[in-house]
């Protein structure tokens, strides 16, 4: 692996010229990069395009409520030296719109569908914004921090007395394995 | 002879028709759907549709505690439980700083290459099953019970074990067991000659899978493959070598490769995976009577343990391919936030939709099973 620390060490330099980038090694094989919104179709080109990081292992979002924020992180690897970096950005909660990375990893087409169906944050230019999983559900995104499970389920549906003949003969004799 | 009502039916200008595979139908794995565009029998279109399975495991997981979700993440996956379980429990030691000891990454290790191995037993039931024949899966089946068999010993349960906990595993094993192990590790060796002469050499087997859904290297990269399906078109990547997580950097195997990148190819590499997998058991076999200590690292009150802030990204090979865990912690007592990575997010949609068109409708079935596509990674 002592390639991978020379390519890491260049890439590292590149990024620097970057404007507003914190660039973190978290461990041996992993690199932490908070950036802009706006550059991050750069930075991923830039990894892509240059460094080898070819394989976009996902695209996950975080919401965080309390800032007014949704937090992409964008995870993608390099083969040859076994790399991963993850490209943390901020967008705005409302509207949440950010730009899709499907011309340059065309696995973001699943990921960018998930997290528009999960969260509501909507990707320009990703080919296919259609409801996949949740076909049926016309409420909320459930993800968003503010769907409480626990209150739509009170809400939705009615609590049945579940107490059969069977079971009330078993308790009156005390309860127990039945022989 | 035509009825008086009789009107013929105007046909649009075109031989295409759609026809719903799922998702109940014995050539569709788990739940699943596919809507196909057909022209005769041959693909045109094919439009994957999940969400028939779909449990909220991630909205669920932000509800409980980081001890609690050990006993509900194995559930994801039902072939390949305990590459789900070890790989929530990578990130959250990742996120607590927590030190593993020896002992424990060991015996995970071994947990591990069981759980492929069962997998892969019933991959091959499954993908011969798609060919019309059964004898491989009651096969596969029984001896995957005799695994299972050994799962019960040492976890307490045959399928869903929740054998670990962030810091190690619950306890160590139990006496004579790793005689037991090699015991089964022979027995499976010497079952491989009946399983290759039944299927992996059978005439029909061979000449029925090569060349169907096949895929090359340049395509595999650019649709987001992972694992066997990836090593099936010739590029050695492994993430248990290329990435390495608890003890893998200590253990000699092959990764196993094929050129071909079709159905054949992939139904080899796995074949072959499961010689490592027995490998590596041997390697553990021997070595675990000398490692000595604890299996699990103090760790504070499970009921009030605030993990402290921050995020990790935990990646293992499970037997389907790349799996990984984005965890987020606030510092509080339950996740903030669990995204989960499953292979089959890429294989079960893209991949699968891309590989159909142009093939024939019979053939559907054993793309889908010979991409070991798990659809409840899909839907979570």
């Amino acid at each position: 692996m002592e390639e991978s620390k020379e390519l890491t060490g260049w890439l590292e330099r590149v990024l620097e010229e970057f404007h507003g980038v914190k660039v973190q090694r978290k461990a041996a094989r992993r690199m932490r990069i908070d950036i802009d919104a706006d550059a991050l179709p750069a930075l991923l080109e830039l990894l892509q395009g240059r460094a080898g990081y070819v394989h976009l292992s996902a695209i996950s979002c975080v919401d965080w409520i309390d800032d007014g924020q949704f937090e992409l992180v964008y995870h993608v690897l390099s083969y040859e030296t076994g790399t991963l970096v993850s490209a943390h950005i901020r967008i705005a909660r409302d509207p949440g719109v950010y730009l899709s990375v499907y011309d340059l990893y065309p696995p973001a087409a699943f990921f960018e569908r998930d997290i528009h169906e999960m969260f509501g944050v909507y990707f320009e230019g990703s080919p296919d914004m259609e409801k996949f999983i949740l076909t049926e559900w016309d409420g909320p995104p459930p993800m968003r921090k503010e769907f409480d499970t626990r209150a739509y389920v009170h809400a939705t549906f009615d609590w049945q007395q579940y107490d059969p003949e069977w079971l009330r003969e078993i308790r009156a004799r005390g309860g127990g394995i039945v022989e | 002879m035509r009825p008086e009502n009789y009107q013929a039916v105007s046909h649009p200008p075109s031989h295409e028709y759609e026809l719903n595979i799922g998702p109940n139908h014995p050539g569709i794995e788990g739940n699943y759907a596919l809507r196909l565009t057909l022209e005769g029998d041959i693909v045109v279109a094919a439009r994957a549709d999940a969400g028939y399975l779909h449990r909220g495991f991630e909205k669920l997981m932000e509800g409980r505690l980081w001890m609690q979700n050990i006993a509900l993440v194995p559930r994801i996956c039902v072939p390949d439980p305990a590459h789900m379980e070890i790989c929530y429990a990578l990130g959250v030691e990742m996120l607590g700083g927590l030190e593993v000891p020896a002992r424990a990454q060991w015996i995970r290790v071994m947990q591990l290459e069981l759980s492929r191995i069962t997998a892969h037993l019933f991959y091959f039931g499954g993908v011969a099953a798609t060919m019309g024949m059964y004898s491989n899966m009651f096969w596969g089946v029984a001896d995957r019970d005799l695994v299972l068999d050994l799962f019960e010993e040492f976890t307490g349960g045959r399928v869903y074990s929740m054998f670990n906990v962030p810091g190690g595993v619950r306890r160590d094993l139990p006496d004579g067991f790793l005689g037991k192990l090699k015991a089964l590790l022979d027995y499976l060796e010497s079952r491989l000659e009946d399983y290759d002469n039944l299927f992996f050499s059978n005439y029909v087997v061979v000449h029925r899978s090569r060349g169907t859904g096949p895929m090359n290297r340049q395509q595999a990269l650019e649709w987001g493959v992972t694992g066997p399906n990836l090593r099936a078109t010739g590029l050695a990547f492994d993430v248990r070598r290329d990435d390495p997580y608890l003890v893998y950097d200590q253990i000699e195997f092959d990764i196993p490769t094929e050129e071909a990148g079709d159905a054949l190819a992939r139904i080899l590499v796995r074949r072959r995976e499961l010689q490592e997998s027995i490998r590596i058991l041997r390697q553990v076999a021997e070595q675990l009577p000398y490692i000595k200590g604890p299996v699990r690292c103090p760790l504070p009150n499970p009921l009030a343990w605030n993990v402290p802030a921050g995020d990790s990204y935990a990646r293992v090979e499970s037997s389907k391919g790349e799996l990984a865990y984005y965890t987020v912690s606030n510092g509080g007592d339950k996740p903030w936030r669990v995204h989960i990575r499953g292979p089959s997010q890429m294989h079960a949609v893209q991949v699968l939709e891309n590989l159909s068109v142009g093939s024939r409708i019979e053939d559907i079935a054993q793309i889908m099973f010979t991409l070991d596509a798990c659809p409840p990674e899909v839907d979570r």
